[in-house]
């Protein structure tokens, strides 16, 4: 007792609103989060704002390096000038809009008839968990040889199916490419949802629904009044997650349709990746990148104060 | 209150969507175990006439399948241990100690992490072509370790929060340092948060393409998802090599997954509830 009450005693008080907080334990609060903190502004705070530098920079590659010559708007005067990269913006919206809209539906009904039947629980999450830790290339790998336009089984099974005569190419037709894309996303990422979705059920008191059905409420009602509104939180925050990895989809074109046929699968990260080092274009590239990362930017804030207004609602 | 009809309707739903995740599993396994001209046979055959291990040698042996997954095991287990000793101290910090602002560096670094890598590829290629560090281990152990601690400090910072605080106080009364009272009692108290943020990392670092692609391409440095992509075969895509590889790689991960899954799953809903 003595002795802590020495140390504290030498300690000066610090303090925040209305509060008294010691001085050591801010110091050494400081200390602790610092090496986390260093890392993360080093290896991503740092490269982000490099990047913006580079976006307003002639990069030019010699023997010695790379040399940045600083050049104004020029790079971005290009994309906004460009066909090319207007496309991407515009498919990188739509297949995030598409998947997660298609996903959060889907991860509902699953959800909810996880929640339903209740057995099978620890079987389903494991088998949902499995997508989660798959390599996306692996399952492009996976898609590309089931849609394979000569010996893929999708044909196979549509056409013994009668649903088509003749077998299609389906990463080779740019509509079809498409959907195919979004189809592989779908199968890989609504497991997660499920998940996510399934924990904000389970956070529902049993009580609301007994009262609701109590009072004659419908199963429609119940899940609109009730259901919905307190799973918002977690819709929230799988939307926000899940829109944000699409944004910056990479992996699944790179193997499936290489942004192909054409560029009607040339998601932003794509067009970046081939500016950058196919076509050796730092600038450019650069600028790609950080007018995605201000996209992105602006998805966050919109969920975040979205995130707000909920909470202030009580929800 | 829930009526027969709606846990049939359930039951029918959620089979069709456990079977709906495992059928292309189970098309990628046959796959690899099917001769060549099997593989490419139409009508496919949906269960494998011939069996044949080949393609699981073809990957061992012609290409370097056995170094990628080195490659890729070295990269994931450094980047895990890295992220967990710097997220454990810095999520305590947060959790328990008094720091100026640490709500909004805490949601800044959370917005940071989940920017799309295309950010910071190209200066960060810049950077590790600079230093000579373009095909090394640790080109792709820093950027994970990075850009995997954002969330593991703010997984371990909800599991820290739900230790007493009244343990911090006793600790410090007994003349423990702040970091003896981290390490010694929060640390061990906390082992499920420990769990989940590893295999998070784990599982990212383990997945990850883009980087691994740009930064560590020569053929002795590839990861798994590079390997596999850059799989190439003489006339066309060689996908008895590529499915041979897929599940040699998947197998582990599905262990590690069914071990972990507890704590994966409130590891993932833990975000939602405290955020």
């Amino acid at each position: 007792m003595a002795q802590s009450e020495q140390v504290m005693g030498n300690d000066q008080k610090w303090r925040a609103g209305r509060k008294y907080f010691l001085r050591s334990d801010r110091n050494s609060g400081i200390r602790m989060m610092a090496p986390a903190l260093l890392v993360i502004l080093l290896v991503t705070l740092f490269p982000i704002l490099y990047s913006v530098v580079m976006s307003f920079s002639h990069v030019a590659i010699t023997d010695n390096g790379f040399q940045i010559h600083l050049q104004g708007f020029k790079n971005y005067n290009i994309l906004i000038h460009s066909g090319i990269y207007w496309h991407s913006v515009w498919f990188t919206i739509y297949y995030a809009l598409v998947t997660v809209f298609v996903e959060l539906v889907l991860g509902m009904l699953i959800a909810l008839a996880i929640h339903n039947v209740e057995r099978l629980k620890s079987v389903s999450l494991v088998v949902m968990l499995i997508p989660w830790s798959l390599i996306t290339v692996i399952s492009a790998e996976m898609w590309s040889y089931i849609y394979n336009g000569v010996y893929g089984v999708l044909n196979y099974v549509l056409i013994s199916l009668h649903i088509l005569s003749s077998p299609v190419t389906w990463t080779g037709h740019s509509v079809t490419a498409v959907i195919s894309m979004m189809v592989a996303d779908i199968w890989k990422t609504t497991p997660f949802v499920v998940i996510i979705l399934l924990g904000g059920l389970q956070m529902i008191s049993k009580e609301y629904y007994e009262a609701a059905y109590m009072d004659g409420a419908n199963r429609w009602q119940v899940f609109w009044k009730i259901t919905f509104p307190l799973l918002r939180g977690s819709i929230a925050l799988a939307a926000m997650f899940r829109v944000l990895q699409a944004f910056g989809v990479f992996d699944l074109p790179y193997v499936l349709t290489g942004g192909g046929p054409g560029r009607a699968t040339q998601s932003l990260a794509m067009l970046a990746d081939q500016a950058l080092f196919t076509n050796l274009h730092f600038g450019l590239g650069s600028s790609v990148a950080v007018s995605t990362v201000v996209m992105v930017l602006v998805i966050c804030l919109l969920f975040l104060s979205a995130f707000r207004s909920l909470v202030e609602e009580g929800a | 209150m829930k009526t027969k009809r709606q846990v049939i309707v359930g039951y029918v739903v959620l089979i069709l969507f456990l079977v709906a995740i495992l059928l292309p599993f189970y098309w990628m396994l046959v796959t690899s175990i099917k001769p060549d001209l099997e593989i490419s046979a139409y009508p496919p055959t949906l269960f494998p006439h011939h069996w044949t291990f080949i393609h699981y040698a073809t990957a061992f042996q012609q290409d370097n399948f056995g170094i990628y997954i080195r490659n890729s095991v070295i990269v994931a287990i450094c980047s895990t241990f890295i992220v967990l000793a710097l997220a454990s101290m810095a999520g305590f910090a947060v959790a328990r100690l008094p720091i100026p602002g640490k709500k909004t560096v805490l949601i800044a670094l959370l917005i940071i992490s989940v920017f799309p890598e295309i950010a910071v590829i190209a200066p960060l290629y810049v950077l590790l072509r600079d230093v000579n560090w373009l095909n090394s281990y640790q080109a792709l152990i820093i950027p994970y370790s990075a850009f995997n601690m954002p969330f593991a400090v703010w997984i371990l910072r909800n599991y820290f929060l739900e230790v007493p605080g009244a343990l911090f106080e006793a600790a410090k009364m007994d003349g423990a340092s702040v970091f003896q009272t981290f390490y010694r009692i929060f640390l061990p108290l906390t082992r499920p948060g420990l769990f989940a943020a590893a295999v998070f990392t784990f599982v990212a670092s383990w997945t990850e393409f883009f980087m691994a692609l740009v930064f560590n391409s020569s053929d002795t440095m590839r990861t798994i998802p590079v390997g596999i992509a850059l799989f190439s075969g003489q006339y066309s895509e060689p996908y008895g090599t590529i499915f041979a590889g897929s599940v040699v790689s998947i197998l582990p991960i599905v262990i590690l997954v069914i071990i972990f899954r507890k704590w994966i799953v409130s590891g993932l809903t833990a975000g939602a509830v405290k955020g």
